[in-house]
């Protein structure tokens, strides 16, 4: 089993969302997290101060999948997830040792 | 000691207890103690008793002068001059003999129902400023806004009842009034306004409640709750009313100023402020700037000069919506401050004035601020509106809308302008208190010189008196009303300026004025409230600008 980690942003959230659904994926985690990558963030404005954002709202998906299924899945959220321009996240992908399903108890990728 | 009972350490039932106390009853040394306690609580009743008797007795002086006699003095005035005639909501009609309104009059009802009315929107008024306020602090803070805001506005009320009213609008001398303490042996009616008594206490009682509340504008965030009810007790008990006294007191000497026997006779016009510009906004403002001084900024506050900014606001949505809502108040602050629905051509105009330079300052401050950011700044347009609605406060009575939209956009630029030197000066004004309240009510007091278009005079509860109007420089009125505006706005503002820093220090030298350092970093929602604003969020550090920072980061 694999863990997919995707940082998104956050208004693609629903479009990941729905292409992993149609491609049977079982669950996911999002979260809301923040952070920043080489553009090192952008620049606001209030009272006629410029700041620099460096941590920016960003939203993350965690999907376990069998190991057979991840390049589809990654394929699936790139495309889902761009848009050409910057900020637009990274996918990670790390393994995962065992998986249990709270309720039965089951484990391994019959809990996924 | 009983030692049974003492090692019992279980529950009693009633009967018990009962056995005890008998017991008790028998025992000498439980009997010492029983009287001590009895004689403790006699003796507390007793100064209870004392105080509430003899506080009133103390403050108690001769019966205030009868409505009559004020009359007989007025109207003893030369004619054609406005010094006479203050034309400050307080005040009888100048040159013509007061009329002999009584308390049966149908216009003496009509006009305390229009004061109420307006009392109850000025009250309104804070709910906007809570929201302003709560809105544009940190989250970690809004609690304490709230916290302030409410227990200022107990606070006045109490005070103002105890002696504020009395040194502020009874007769005295020109510095202070001497009657009416705890409200005692008051008329029925408010000099010759015809409006009850408890109506008009409860009008100023509003006004003294909103200049309360600008001063803790500047010292949001580091203000320590004890320390803030020390200074409020300092800004609504004494220099809001003695210092308001000389501008609106019946013999203040601000207001009788320019006629013989006064201050200055030679000026030839008393000073002006027909809803408080100074009187409650300059003071205001410039308290908050004294305390803002006194405190210093906030840990972590970087300013502009340094390469840093104004720490984020936490919630635009109630800051904003706060604006409106002091705007809406505002009707009742100004059109209110002639205590006369009757004079209705002139609660039309003030009301009119009040919008059209609340309009000006809004779209004015909004292009100022444009300018050199290029961006259209939501908090620079609030204060913006704000600050035309504070010019407007004191010449609404007499400048024509014209005059009026001028006057507030221009407030709406200085207020801009207000907020870059407090910047640069290095003094943290969360919400620009100081600029808003203290610079633009000083420029709504002085345009009043220039911008009075000489058909209006004095209100009055039968209606309006405009046989002395006032006339400004750009209406052919000369500098007269522009120098005694000068005057009087210059005596007040250094007067409150320097008493409020003599307070600030005052209160900080007992510590309580600033909070502890963890404390601040902490919020001082926890610290002194033992809340968070929003409990079940995470507060984000990092919602504050890295130029501003979170204050961790401070040695």
């Amino acid at each position: 089993m694999k863990r997919i980690e995707a940082i998104v942003k956050p208004f693609k959230v629903d479009e990941v969302k729905e292409v992993l659904t149609s491609l049977g994926v079982a669950g996911m985690t999002v979260s809301e997290v923040r952070g920043f990558g080489r553009q090192k963030g952008h620049t606001e404005m209030y009272r006629g101060a410029e700041y620099r954002v460096d941590l920016i709202p960003k939203a993350k998906i965690d999907v376990i999948v069998p190991d057979e299924r991840v390049s589809e899945i990654v394929t699936a959220i790139t495309a889902a997830a761009r848009t050409g321009t910057i900020g637009d996240g990274k996918i990670f992908v790390t393994p995962v040792d065992d998986a249990v399903r709270i309720r039965t108890g089951e484990t391994g990728p019959q809990a996924l | 000691m009983d030692q049974a009972v003492r090692s019992k350490r279980k529950k009693l039932t009633y009967s018990e207890k009962l056995v005890r106390f008998r017991a008790r009853l028998r025992d000498p040394e439980w009997r010492r103690y029983g009287g001590l306690l009895l004689t403790g609580k006699a003796v507390g009743i007793g100064l209870v008793l004392l105080l509430m008797v003899g506080v009133p007795a103390l403050m108690r002086v001769a019966p205030s002068v009868v409505v009559g006699t004020v009359h007989a003095q007025d109207s003893g005035a030369p004619a054609g001059e406005a010094a006479a005639a203050p034309a400050a909501e307080a005040a009888p009609a100048s040159a013509a003999p007061a009329p002999d309104v009584k308390m049966t009059d149908t216009v003496n009802a009509v006009n305390t129902a229009w004061t109420l009315v307006a009392a109850f929107l000025v009250f309104g008024m804070q709910v906007g400023f809570t929201m302003l306020e709560a809105g544009f602090c940190r989250s970690r803070e809004t609690v304490n806004v709230l916290m302030e805001c409410v227990v200022d506005t107990c606070l006045c009320g109490i005070l103002f009842y105890a002696w504020g009213f009395a040194f502020m609008f009874s007769h005295g001398n020109g510095l202070i009034g001497t009657h009416w303490f705890f409200l005692q042996d008051a008329p029925a009616t408010y000099e010759a306004t015809g409006v009850a008594f408890l109506a008009v206490w409860i009008f100023q009682f509003a006004f003294a409640d909103t200049c309360s509340t600008i001063t803790s504008g500047a010292m949001i965030g580091r203000t320590g709750f004890v320390g803030d009810l020390l200074y409020s007790v300092g800004v609504s008990g004494f220099i809001y009313p003695i210092i308001g006294h000389w501008a609106w007191g019946p013999d203040g000497f601000l207001a009788t100023m320019g006629s013989d026997g006064n201050f200055l006779p030679s000026i030839g016009t008393g000073f002006h402020d027909f809803a408080g510009s100074t009187v409650v906004h300059t003071i205001g403002g410039f308290i908050a700037l004294a305390g803002s001084i006194v405190l210093g900024p906030r840990l972590g506050r970087k300013f502009k000069r340094d390469g840093g900014g104004p720490m984020l606001p936490h919630d635009l949505t109630i800051a904003i919506s706060g604006g409106l809502i002091l705007w809406f108040g505002w009707y009742g602050f100004n059109p209110g401050s002639t205590l006369s629905a009757i004079d209705a051509e002139g609660i039309g105009r003030v009301a009119a004035n009040t919008t059209l330079a609340a309009c000006a300052g809004g779209l004015f401050a909004m292009l100022a601020a444009y300018i050199p950011s290029k961006k259209w700044d939501a908090s620079f347009t609030t204060n913006g509106f704000l600050a035309g609605l504070v010019a407007i406060t004191c010449p609404c009575y007499w400048v024509s809308p014209t005059g009026a939209i001028i006057l507030g956009a221009v407030a709406g630029v200085l207020v801009y302008l207000g907020v870059e030197l407090l910047e640069y000066l290095r003094i943290d004004d969360p919400i620009g208190a100081v600029p808003v309240h203290g610079f633009c009510g000083i420029w709504g007091t002085l345009s009043l010189g220039l911008f009075a278009c000489g058909k209006y005079g004095a209100t009055g509860p039968t209606g309006a008196d405009n046989s002395a109007p006032l006339a400004g420089l750009f209406y052919g009125g000369g500098m007269t009303v522009l120098i005694a505006q000068i005057i009087g706005s210059a005596i007040i503002t250094t007067a409150t300026f320097v008493s409020a820093m003599i307070l600030m220090k005052v209160v900080n030298a007992t510590g309580t004025l600033r909070i502890d350092r963890e404390g601040e970093l902490n919020g001082l929602d926890v610290t002194e409230h033992g809340i968070a604003a929003y409990p079940e969020y995470v507060i984000a550090g990092w919602a504050t600008p890295p130029g501003a920072g979170s204050g961790s980061n401070e040695k």
